[in-house]
């Protein structure tokens, strides 16, 4: 399941979208570090929805994501914040996640 | 490997300039990296190329990662080719400046990137693509190592899939090359480099190119300007003409005696430049020069700098030289330039500019010395050798004044390139004697004529300008009053001559005068002596006859009775 988020006067944003192009080495590896990561904080419930820029360039116009792979968060208020690179640097990704609520 | 293959296809930029000298434009179906401290003028050099392909009904796309896309539009809105680039659809401005706080963790590709701007490719059919600012995105990667690869891997699928991309990075501090991305200005086939630094409290721009991989290139560091058409290579935009014709034509210069000097005037398609100080007559000169190309119905462009048409033109009619003539009827073209307003390189393009849309025979340039005035002398030394250069090669008769200092009355050293490449060189100068200042001209050289080696007086009244012959005295060359009081000095003395003969004859006329009327004198004194002498005679004969009576009282008196002085009967 994807959690979505609900934004005032806006289209629904996923919580995390990963973006990544096909099965590029660096795309595969943040693929893998995420799920851990989101096993690890107890978030199961939360699925990263992915975009494959190679099939769906204009989604990296439209989210200003242009490079792979890339975390993107949208807070409870529709801050929009980026994790660039494969997420291979656990720190960093715990504390990008840290605000993550466990109750969605 | 065959020819073709190796061969680099070149793709023109539209800029004149560095299509000349890259030898016909940047590497097509590659990327091109363009390298720069910040406001070096790299995002203009992207969007002119665009607006440029775009004039010839080609595509594009920019990629923007350090300005907002509102920023670029302005940029673009500045140069006079902004406009039609911005209601353009035959490109796509793509914001891709990383998000504001983004943060990395761990390496990242940018095929994401590429297929991206490949999607905006196939939509605008783009023939030129320009990521502007790349080190903004490739900061975020932790290994240097990675981020240089992946410039690498830009390169590679430009060659993958044709495209021509122009690359920008900013340079930091000394080097080259953005902070980050140390040793990348030699990584792809050709490598721009831009430049902006001050030199005397004027931006001095340039471009160079430092690698351009399989091609003749210049290599030096161009001059470079940023005016309302966006970058330019002043120096480089004209194209080479093969052969320039010497002209055995003599123009007049418009003062009959100073072409007597000059062997007939100066050749068609020669220059000359007229050096002196300040009040030495340079422009009167050189408005006598324009005034008789007008009056053989040539057009002249005639350049001042920091003097005002109006004023000018006023100042050189008080002194008998007409130009408001011609220049109603168009054939001299005033142009008054303010030196201080642009850099050199800026100067020479304006002058190039107004050459080519005037296209005239002459060219006057009062005074070329103010070049000095506008930026480091190197530029204007460049600056005044390409303008030779550049009138010679279209043979165009050209005048150069140039002011000297005050105190450096020849002014040999301050312009010392342009005097070496004029063809002719006139000093004018000021002879002070006799407490006055008098002009005196001289030629230093002239190519190709025989020419007078003497100083000659210059001098100007309101029917003109005209040459004094020199006096010779001695083995000095005399002019004004000095030359005045010799002349008068020696009529007077011939008139003197003349008088003193004159007065010679007179004194021996008015001798003859003189001994005639004493003649006449002794003649008169003579009469009179006779005549004292007949009385005295007669007187003595009637005494002693009257002495004879008294001795013999008989005898009567024949004569007079005798009467004493008393009056008594003796």
């Amino acid at each position: 399941m994807n959690a979505i988020r609900q934004q005032s006067g806006e289209a629904a944003l996923p919580v995390l979208m990963l973006f990544v192009t096909g099965s590029a080495p660096r795309s595969q590896r943040a693929r893998a570090n995420i799920t851990h990561m989101l096993e690890r904080l107890n978030c199961q419930s939360v699925q990263p929805y992915e975009i494959d820029l190679l099939e769906q360039p204009e989604q990296g116009i439209k989210h200003s994501v242009f490079a792979t792979p890339s975390l993107l968060k949208v807070s409870p208020t529709g801050e929009v914040s980026v994790l660039y690179g494969d997420l291979s640097e656990e720190d960093r990704l715990r504390r990008f996640l840290s605000d993550l609520d466990s109750d969605l | 490997m065959n020819d073709k293959e190796t061969k680099l296809e070149k793709r023109k930029t539209g800029i004149v300039g560095l299509d000349n000298v890259t030898g016909g434009g940047l590497p097509s179906g590659q990327a091109t990296l363009v390298l720069g401290q910040a406001a070096a003028g790299k995002t203009v050099l992207g969007l002119q190329i665009l607006a440029r392909a775009i004039e010839r009904g080609e595509g594009g796309v920019f990629v923007t990662f350090e300005e907002s896309p509102a920023q670029v539009r302005r940029d673009a809105a500045s140069f006079n080719w902004g406009p039609k680039l911005l209601e353009s659809d035959q490109w796509q401005l793509i914001d891709a400046r990383p998000r504001f706080g983004a943060e990395a963790a761990g390496e990242f590709d940018i095929e994401g990137l590429l297929s991206i701007v490949g999607a905006s490719i196939a939509k605008t059919r783009a023939t030129w693509i320009v990521f502007d600012g790349i080190d903004q995105l490739l900061q975020y990667q932790p290994d240097p190592r990675v981020a240089i690869d992946q410039v690498r891997r830009i390169n590679e699928y430009c060659e993958d899939n044709g495209w021509t991309l122009l690359l920008s990075g900013k340079a930091t501090g000394d080097s080259m090359a953005p902070a980050h991305l140390e040793g990348i200005e030699f990584l792809l086939s050709a490598t721009l480099v831009l430049s902006a630094r001050m030199v005397n409290q004027q931006l001095n721009r340039s471009l160079r190119i430092a690698k351009l991989r399989g091609s003749g290139h210049v290599a030096d560091e161009l001059p470079m300007i940023m005016d309302d058409e966006g970058i330019q290579l002043p120096y480089n935009e004209h194209l080479p003409v093969d052969e320039v014709v010497a002209s055995n034509e003599r123009l007049s210069s418009g003062i009959s005696r100073l072409d007597k000097l000059l062997d007939g005037g100066i050749y068609r398609g020669s220059s000359l430049l007229i050096s002196g100080r300040p009040g030495t007559a340079k422009s009167t000169l050189a408005g006598s020069f324009a005034e008789a190309a007008a009056r053989r119905g040539e057009r002249t462009l005639y350049v001042s700098f920091d003097e005002m048409e109006a004023p000018y033109v006023r100042n050189l009619s008080s002194v008998g030289i007409e130009l408001r003539g011609p220049i109603k009827s168009g054939l001299v073209k005033f142009e008054d330039l303010s030196a201080y307003a642009l850099r050199v390189t800026e100067h020479f393009l304006v002058l190039r500019r107004l050459l080519d849309s005037f296209d005239p025979h002459c060219l006057v340039i009062d005074p070329v010395s103010a070049l000095l005035k506008a930026s480091g002398t190197e530029g204007a030394n460049m600056a005044t050798e390409h303008l030779i250069d550049l009138v010679r090669r279209r043979g165009i008769t050209t005048v150069l004044t140039s002011l000297s200092g005050v105190e450096d009355p020849e002014g040999e050293a301050t312009l010392g390139q342009v005097s070496t490449l004029a063809d002719s060189w006139i000093v004018l100068d000021y002879n002070v004697r006799g407490g006055e200042r008098n002009r005196s001209l001289s030629i230093v050289k002239s190519r190709g004529s025989a020419h007078s080696n003497q100083e000659r007086e210059l001098l100007l009244s309101n029917k003109g300008i005209d040459l004094a012959d020199v006096y010779e005295y001695g083995s000095e060359v005399l002019m004004g009053t000095a030359r005045a009081a010799r002349e008068r000095e020696d009529a007077a003395a011939r008139r003197r001559q003349q008088l003193e003969r004159r007065q010679r004859r007179l004194d021996i006329e008015r001798r003859m005068e003189q001994v005639e009327r004493d003649r006449q004198i002794l003649v008169a004194e003579l009469e009179l002596e006779e005549d004292e002498s007949a009385e005295t005679d007669h007187l003595e004969r009637v005494q002693r006859q009257q002495i004879k009576q008294r001795r013999d009282p008989g005898q009567e008196s024949s004569l007079t009775p005798a009467v004493s002085d008393e009056g008594e009967p003796l």
